[in-house]
């Protein structure tokens, strides 16, 4: 079983995609830069185009309601989540931002990336309100998952 | 000789005081004018909207649906576009196999107005391919504007719909000048001629009655309705005040805003704005000669000349208001031929009266004073977007009448016939999608969907199993629970020995079984060895906020819920441990589309996952094999629906509460005196339920699997584990928690066939980490 396993992982990593042609790979920064929402459909991605530009203008309001608006056609995308989870922060609602977080993770499956990113902000919301422990472990949980 | 000067004398003072009294009576009304007129605005109604219909490729929504929707909204289906300006502004579609080009019309939402833009729809099968302009260039997103589903009205629940008088036709300003007030642009507000002509001609049929326009205002804006002489001279005197202080023009707007015109059920029609729409489902702009015409019909009495109910002679008055304004050569002789000629044109939509759907719009108008106060409600215009989904509604509607009237004939019980309520709710976000408050859904009254607390059975089963599950090391979904005769004995009270439902005991049996066939006395046992406190609280922590008192008989739902509750705690089952406020408003704005609320979607992770996730595995367990099998006559076994019937003693109350992918709904049915039913769960609330879900067309329940969950191959029979065991089921399990022993039918290889499954697993996921960074 080991062997086919093994076998299974050397299989895996001959089809690593697209590393970039010529030069080296870029290395890995961190923090990460926010991902933009990954989704197939254009009318999602646009919300989120414009959930951005309000968010950057400081219209968190119009931002959250833009995310909502995308989160009714796909409420189990875990970056809109994330996104609402940043937004909330940005407004200094902390316990909604954790929440969302959290409703990210739970829809995340196996992409660590993007939890080890919910996790931050989980560690950035609890440091907000005084729990320096919470935030450590929630901390530990995100670098658990970038070495990964 | 003195005698006679002490009576002059005696007259001029009569006189003096009554003119220093008339002074001081007409100085009162002068203020009065002043004041009022000036300081009167109207009552506009908060007018409530349904959610607003997002179009997108990739939208699940039947071409159909669609046309329902748009001709709801009062869209007309062309055959093809005719008019370049009417299509400009939006308001129609046309249909051509399964394409459906739409002129949306311009409407202010709450985050900005949009324009009236045109769009073209491709669908593909049950949902939209592809979205684009009429160039075919992809569109992302357009927003159809949301039905109105009622109001918050002033008092004697005035409705208008304020215009200004450049947007009033001229045929209609000319047709009210010939038939109530021919020198009203001439007068000082009141006509010596036409009094007098009034007053000549009582009884006959001459139209013309005695008071101008500016006099009816005075009357509808200051005064009661008697009539008297006092009243009559203080309303000439106010309308000669009123033409004073204020222009021809202005007077003429405040009247045609006022103006009564109509009845529709318990909403007065007001101006001439809002008749335009509810009788002709237009603006007031776009009103023909002959559609003005019969408004001015109407100012003589809206329920003489109700077209709907008096076509005849509403017609009669119509032809003769154009007769006497082509007297008034207000019209060409070619206008007046045409407008004679049509037809009366009024829209067959039947009105709704203050709202077609009472039950949701009471439950928006409590939710809103929490935050405003009811005057600013009833007047100022408030605009308020809720989250009615109108195919939800309907739906909901129609299979719980049509579902009642069913029973009702098979049981004969008479009248009062059997009751319901249904609560549909997107079970992510907690947006309330529906909600009936019984089996007459225009009914404005008892709103049960709300209001009726009714002992929910069976459905707080979930409750026990749930605070079983949080408990991995002790409980899984095969841990063998004792379904033998159960006695709980209490100080003070009598001995509760809870009964099955088939009256039998079914000994041990595993957990998931137990839930699946609802099996009381397991149930109760479990639920006592867990402690009643310890269940109930987690009822609580689903939402639940009403305090329930520890009884043992709360396990099995002696607690007495309404639906509205029910689907709050069913919500937080459905979307994983997440609990969210049930919402029926998103924002609210002024008239004038100024934001002044949101109400933005909140959620708190009441439970880990893991035992949530258990939960809804084993619900979806009451649908495959336990006692709402039912629901397979309605819907196919790949929506994989969770759920739970709910029935009470002597079968008063029948209770359904599931979800799918999509939509979560919550189903009851009963008496309203308690009389026992004689149904059960499910086979009164389900079907309602099943029919409503089929209309639906729900996505399919796709659980979303925690990270410490893995799913193990278990003997139905040993519950232990055996891939090759016959009839062995793939159960999900907290990390560790699953048997480790193999069942007696398990062959030798089986531990071999569950490692590499497991390794497998492993790989595939691992691969898709890969893949997905």
């Amino acid at each position: 079983m080991r062997f086919f396993a093994a076998l299974l992982l050397v299989l895996a990593a001959c089809a690593t995609p697209e590393a970039p042609p010529g030069g080296p790979a870029p290395p890995t920064a961190e923090p990460a830069p926010p991902p933009v929402a990954r989704t197939e459909n254009v009318a999602v991605a646009g919300l989120m185009e414009s959930a951005r530009a309000d968010a950057a203008a400081g219209k968190l309001t119009t931002a959250a309601a833009s995310i909502e608006r995308a989160l009714r056609i796909e409420p189990r995308n875990p970056r809109l989540w994330q996104e609402l989870a940043r937004v909330r922060l940005q407004q200094e609602q902390f316990v909604q931002a954790e929440n969302m977080a959290r409703r990210s993770n739970s829809f995340a499956g196996s992409d660590n990336t993007l939890r080890a990113e919910n996790w931050r902000l989980i560690a950035q919301t609890l440091e907000a309100r005084g729990d320096a422990d919470g935030a450590r472990a929630a901390r530990e949980s995100a670098e658990k998952l970038s070495s990964h | 000789m003195w005698q006679r000067k002490k009576i002059l004398r005696a007259a001029g003072i009569t006189f003096l005081v009554l003119l220093v009294g008339a002074g001081a009576f007409t100085l009162y009304l002068d203020h009065r004018v002043r004041t009022e007129f000036e300081g009167r605005r109207f009552a506009l109604p908060a007018r409530i909207y349904a959610r607003p219909l997002e179009l997108h490729a990739g939208l699940r929504l039947a071409l159909p649906d669609l046309e329902d929707e748009l001709r709801e909204l009062g869209y007309k289906a062309l055959i093809e576009k005719a008019d370049p300006t009417r299509e400009a502004e939006g308001g129609w579609y046309v249909r051509s196999g399964e394409r459906l080009d739409v002129g949306l019309r311009a409407f202010m939402f709450w985050d900005g107005a949009q324009p009236a833009r045109q769009v073209r729809l491709a669908f593909d099968g049950g949902s939209v391919g592809a979205l684009t302009d009429t160039e075919g260039r992809e569109v992302a997103l357009a927003r159809v504007e949301p039905l109105p589903i009622g109001g918050i009205y002033p008092a004697g629940n005035e409705d208008r719909v304020l215009v200004r008088l450049a947007e009033v036709p001229p045929h209609l300003v000319k047709a009210l000048i010939a038939t109530e007030d021919r020198t009203y642009f001439t007068h000082a507000g009141f006509s010596l001629r036409s009094m007098a002509r009034a007053a000549l001609s009582v009884g006959s049929s001459r139209m013309q009655g005695g008071s101008t326009i500016t006099q009816q205002l005075v009357k509808n804006f200051f005064l009661t309705p008697e009539r008297t002489l006092r009243r009559k001279l203080t309303e000439l005197v106010m309308a000669v005040l009123l033409e004073i202080h204020y222009g021809k023009e202005e007077i003429l707007e405040t009247y045609l805003n006022e103006i009564y015109l109509g009845q529709d059920r318990d909403r007065a029609i007001h101006g001439v704005g809002l008749a335009a729409q509810y009788y002709f489902g237009k603006e007031v702009q776009h009103l023909t000669v002959a559609e003005s015409a019969l408004l001015v019909a109407l100012v003589k009495g809206p329920a003489v000349y109700d077209p709907h109910r008096h076509a005849a002679r509403a017609l009669e008055r119509r032809n003769l208001v154009l007769r006497e304004t082509r007297e008034q050569n207000a019209l060409t002789m070619e206008e007046y031929a045409a407008a004679r000629a049509a037809d009366l044109g009024v829209s067959r939509k039947p009105g709704f009266g203050t709202s077609p759907y009472p039950a949701f719009l009471s439950l928006v108008h409590r939710q809103l004073r929490h935050d405003y106060d009811e005057a600013d409600l009833r007047s100022e215009g408030l605009r308020v977007f809720t989250t009615l989904d109108p195919r939800a509604q309907g739906a909901a509607e129609r299979a719980l009448t049509k579902r009642l009237a069913q029973f009702d004939k098979d049981k004969r019980f008479g009248a009062p016939g059997l009751e319901g309520a249904i609560v549909v709710t997107d079970p992510q976000s907690g947006e309330i999608q529906a909600l009936v408050g019984g089996r007459d859904p225009r009914y404005r009254g008892y709103n049960r969907a709300v209001d009726a607390a009714r002992p929910v059975g069976s459905l707080l089963k979930p409750a026990i199993y749930l605070t079983a599950l949080t408990d991995p090391a002790h409980y899984t979904l095969v841990t063998p629970v004792d379904d033998g005769p159960f006695v709980w004995k209490s100080r003070g009270a009598p001995d509760w020995e809870p009964e099955n439902y088939d009256k039998k005991f079914h000994g041990m049996v595993p957990l998931r079984t137990a839930l699946a066939h609802s099996y009381n006395a397991a149930a109760a046992r479990l639920g006592t060895e867990l402690g009643v406190e310890r269940v109930l609280g987690n009822v609580k922590k689903l939402g639940v906020e009403r305090e329930l008192r520890p009884f043992a008989s709360a396990l099995l739902g002696a607690v007495e819920l309404s639906p509205l509750e029910v689907a709050q705690m069913y919500q937080t089952i459905a979307s994983g441990g997440f609990r969210s406020p049930l919402r029926a408003i998103r924002e609210v704005t002024t008239q004038e589309g100024k934001p002044l609320q949101r109400y933005a979607l909140a959620v708190e992770q009441a439970f880990p996952q893991e035992p949530m996730y258990l939960l809804a595995a084993a619900l979806q367990g009451v649908v495959r094999e336990g006692t709402a099998q039912g629901l397979k006559a309605f819907l196919p076994p790949e929506i994989g629906v969770a759920g739970k019937t709910g029935t009470t003693d002597e079968q008063r109350d029948a209770w359904f509460a599931g979800f799918t992918g999509d939509r979560l709904g919550v189903v009851w049915v009963g008496y309203d005196d308690n009389r026992a039913a004689r149904l059960s769960g499910s086979t009164a609330a389900l079907p309602v339920w099943g029919d409503m879900m089929a209309a639906l067309a729900p996505e399919p329940l796709a659980l979303e699997k925690p990270e410490r969950i893995e799913t193990v191959w278990i003997d139905p029979q040993s519950g232990l584990r055996g891939v090759s065991c016959p009839g062995a089921l793939e159960l999900p399990f907290v990390q560790g928690s699953a048997p480790r022993d193999m069942a007696p039918c398990a062959s030798p290889v089986d531990g071999a066939v569950e490692a590499v499954g497991q390794t497998i697993e492993k790989a595939k996921s691992w691969f898709e980490r890969l893949f997905k960074r």
